[in-house]
């Protein structure tokens, strides 16, 4: 299969996680919405490596996996940290930081 | 891998090259959007967690018709597995009902600029995206995206990314136990760290005097 098909689910879901991201208020949803992009990416980089032959695509896209893992673990810590000063998970209320 | 795994998983790469594969993809590529779009568009977040596993678990079928077998299955283990358990876990702990969930304000006034906008660039990108020719057209080899090279690459052109990621992930754990860590919790290690025996565990003073 043409490799076009799977770059453009790719961007898909880059621009669905985006919206995601931009439109949603609360914390863990931007937080899965950035997991989504992060696949999109990693969509990409396999196709790629299926379309080059070449698998250091492959050994990238597992990094990737790791590095969202890690921001999966401390972006939820820090929800369940506000969470627990504000009791409040809606992005609008935190804005402590703007001023 | 279980070598009558690997040959399923290669069964299905396979697939990639023929028209039954074009019907796979077509419904992988669906569910993987639907699963996206609810993450998105449910006010519920258990399902949008649940919408999610969906959309990563179609995801690991469309690695494994690209030939990333090693991938598909990190995937479902990862992903679908390990991240999602943690999403639900912290959503089951901080049970709220959402009042607002959108927040559509400035994106409705510049409305019609942002989707024109959109449209033309989302157009002209996947025009562009769909003339990507493969460099190699046909199947690439047998052990292509299986652990054994993934893991050769692994260990020798990227040993030092591997180790700080193992470091990365090391610090993140310690950090996400630092930073969850309850304000009564703080006081007592503190108290702990100072040997101060006028704190006690809960983080109060003693009212005994502090003699125990």
């Amino acid at each position: 299969m043409e490799p076009g098909y799977f770059l453009t689910l790719s961007a898909l879901l880059f621009i669905i996680g985006a919206v995601g991201a931009l439109v949603r208020r609360n914390v863990l949803i931007v937080l899965m919405s950035v997991e989504l992009m992060l696949n999109a990416g990693n969509l990409a980089l396999v196709t790629f490596a299926r379309s080059r032959h070449d698998a250091h695509a492959q050994a990238f896209a597992f990094i990737v996996m790791a590095i969202a893992a890690a921001e999966a673990a401390v972006g939820l810590a820090i929800v369940v940290g506000i969470f627990r000063s504000r009791r409040s998970v809606n992005l609008d209320e935190l804005t402590s930081m703007k001023h | 891998m279980p070598t009558h795994i690997t040959a399923k998983l290669t069964d299905a790469a396979a697939l990639g090259s023929s028209s039954t594969g074009k019907v796979f993809f077509i419904i992988f590529a669906a569910l993987v959007v639907v699963g996206a779009l609810g993450t998105i568009f449910s006010r519920n977040p258990i399902n949008a967690v649940m919408s999610l596993v969906l959309s990563f678990f179609c995801l690991a079928g469309v690695y494994a018709m690209l030939f990333a077998h090693f991938l598909a299955a990190l995937q479902v283990l990862v992903y679908a597995g390990a991240i999602m358990v943690l999403f639900i876990f912290v959503v089951m702990v901080l049970n709220r009902d959402e009042v607002e969930p959108y927040s559509w304000k400035g994106l409705i006034v510049r409305g019609p600029v942002l989707a024109l906008g959109l449209g033309y660039f989302g157009y002209r990108l996947i025009r562009l995206l769909l003339e990507v020719r493969p460099v190699h057209a046909q199947d690439p080899p047998a052990e292509f995206g299986s652990v054994a090279q993934i893991g050769m690459i692994l260990f020798t052109d990227y040993l030092f990314v591997f180790e700080a990621v193992s470091v990365l992930l090391m610090i993140a754990v310690v950090a996400a136990v630092v930073v969850a860590r309850t304000h009564k919790q703080e006081l007592a290690a503190e108290a702990e760290a100072d040997g101060d025996p006028e704190v006690e565990a809960d983080g109060r003073p003693s009212v005994s005097g502090g003699h125990h």
